[in-house]
């Protein structure tokens, strides 16, 4: 998880050491991390976390405090014109034209990149309802989500960049957005990251994660073995337990006499007889879905 | 351990659909259960599930699993868990690659699975089973008698 900056040509994003101070106070700190091509990578933390403040630091809205951030292996604060229309980026707050309508705006975007797919547009369009001739002012919150996104998609970028892409979008929207996700990223060359905070969701598309924590990186790496690394373990002793347990990588622990609980991180089944024969208790591990593993991390 | 039903064709209906489905155009049952919310992995759960069903005899030697990008649509989930899945099934040995065809389940090593090994793939569900027992202060012999009785039901 630590350093690789400069892992080689094939990262898609590259971050080394990334920190960024706004205003005397750091809103992201050491974070090194890598995406390559073909994933779909999840951002989640709380409301004030750094997600947002992350997106803006490697897309090149601002610039980073120290160490770096690169796209497609340039730097992200002077990312050139050809770099740039291979991204794609929904904003967490839309940035559409409420006088226009639905087609007008897609017409207009449409208008600034060479290759922009109509039929994939159309398509969409009809697919998730969006009303493409009324004005945008009158649409719903939800209705202009869903045009924001296709804004992005037309010129199907190698690298797809959303700002909580589903936080307005009800359950069915929500699903067919995911299933387009998985599309996109089908292709080998395309990468998707989005931010959320919808925990299901992101137990469902995302390959790889990056939990961020107080504006530090607390994971990142494959969902996966994110799940098969935290569990709860219970412990019933025949005797008291001693104060100390000595079990290493608890995140949190509570205890009373016999029994005491806990949750562990860097977890593996062996793990599970030492801690029977050198404690004599009964042990019993429960995995834990990504909602219970966040909060735990957090409390 | 006998099974009332040959689900060998039954359970693979996500990829022979009888003449009616189709004429129906409903979409075929899902032979796997998959919960993305669960503490366990996508691909475990997947992994669990093949071993049961090829253990019970649901899955038959010969049987078509559905492609990666198939579940991974029909479940809306990341495909490279179920792409991890089958290769790690693959190198267990218990369903193999066809070249240009769906993937099938292998031709069983032994006649059927041991005992003990199809005992081992239920172990989880007993270890919380007895977990629960323990703390309702319930008998082993109580269970057993539940047990017995729900099996009965269901055959």
């Amino acid at each position: 998880m630590k350093h690789n900056g400069d892992a080689g040509d094939s990262s898609v994003i590259s971050l080394s050491e990334l920190g960024k101070v706004i205003g005397g106070k750091a809103i992201l700190s050491n974070i090194s991390a890598n995406i390559e091509p073909g994933s779909i990578v999840g951002l989640l933390g709380k409301n004030g976390a750094g997600k947002t403040s992350l997106i803006d630091v490697l897309l090149g809205f601002s610039p980073p405090t120290s160490g770096s951030s690169r796209v497609f292996g340039e730097s992200s604060f002077d990312l050139p014109a050809a770099t740039k229309r291979r991204i794609g980026f929904v904003p967490q707050q839309d940035e559409l034209l409420d006088s226009l309508t639905g087609a007008q705006q897609l017409a207009l975007n449409a208008a600034l990149h060479p290759a922009w797919n109509d039929a994939l547009i159309a398509r969409l369009a009809r697919e998730w309802e969006v009303p493409l001739d009324r004005r945008i002012q009158v649409l719903s919150g939800g209705e202009r989500q869903k045009l924001a996104t296709l804004l992005a998609l037309g010129h199907e970028p190698d690298l797809l960049v959303l700002d909580e892409p589903a936080s307005s979008l009800d359950p069915v929207a929500r699903r067919q957005f995911l299933r387009e996700l998985l599309e996109i990223a089908e292709s080998p060359t395309r990468t998707v990251l989005f931010s959320t905070h919808i925990v299901s969701d992101l137990e469902r598309v995302a390959s790889k994660l990056w939990i961020i924590r107080d504006g530090r990186l607390a994971w990142a790496g494959d969902l996966d073995a994110l799940k098969e690394s935290v569990v709860r373990v219970t412990l019933l002793a025949r005797d008291a337990l001693p104060a100390h347990l000595g079990i290493d990588g608890a995140v949190s622990q509570r205890s009373d006499g016999r029994r005491a609980q806990l949750v562990l991180t860097g977890w593996q089944d062996e793990r599970q007889r030492e801690l029977a024969d050198r404690l004599g208790a009964d042990v019993t591990v429960e995995r834990l879905g990504l909602e219970e593993i966040f909060l735990e991390l957090h409390s | 351990m006998q099974h009332s039903r040959t689900l060998a064709t039954s359970h693979v209906y996500g990829y022979t659909r009888t003449l009616m489905d189709r004429d129906l155009q409903l979409p075929p049952p899902r032979i796997f259960t998959l919960e993305p919310a669960s503490g366990v992995p996508i691909y475990r759960q997947l992994i669990d599930q093949v071993r049961r069903l090829v253990a019970s005899g649901h899955l038959a030697p010969g049987a078509e699993l559905p492609s990666v990008r198939e579940v991974a649509a029909e479940y809306t989930v990341n495909p490279t868990t179920i792409s991890k899945a089958y290769g790690l099934l693959e190198l267990e040995g218990l369903v193999q690659r066809n070249r240009g065809k769906p993937m099938t389940i292998a031709p069983l090593r032994r006649n059927q699975q041991a005992l003990t090994q199809r005992l081992r793939q239920i172990e989880s569900q007993v270890d919380s089973l007895v977990l629960a027992a323990r703390q309702l202060d319930l008998q082993a012999a109580d269970l057993t008698t539940l047990i017995e009785q729900k099996m009965q039901e269901q055959t």
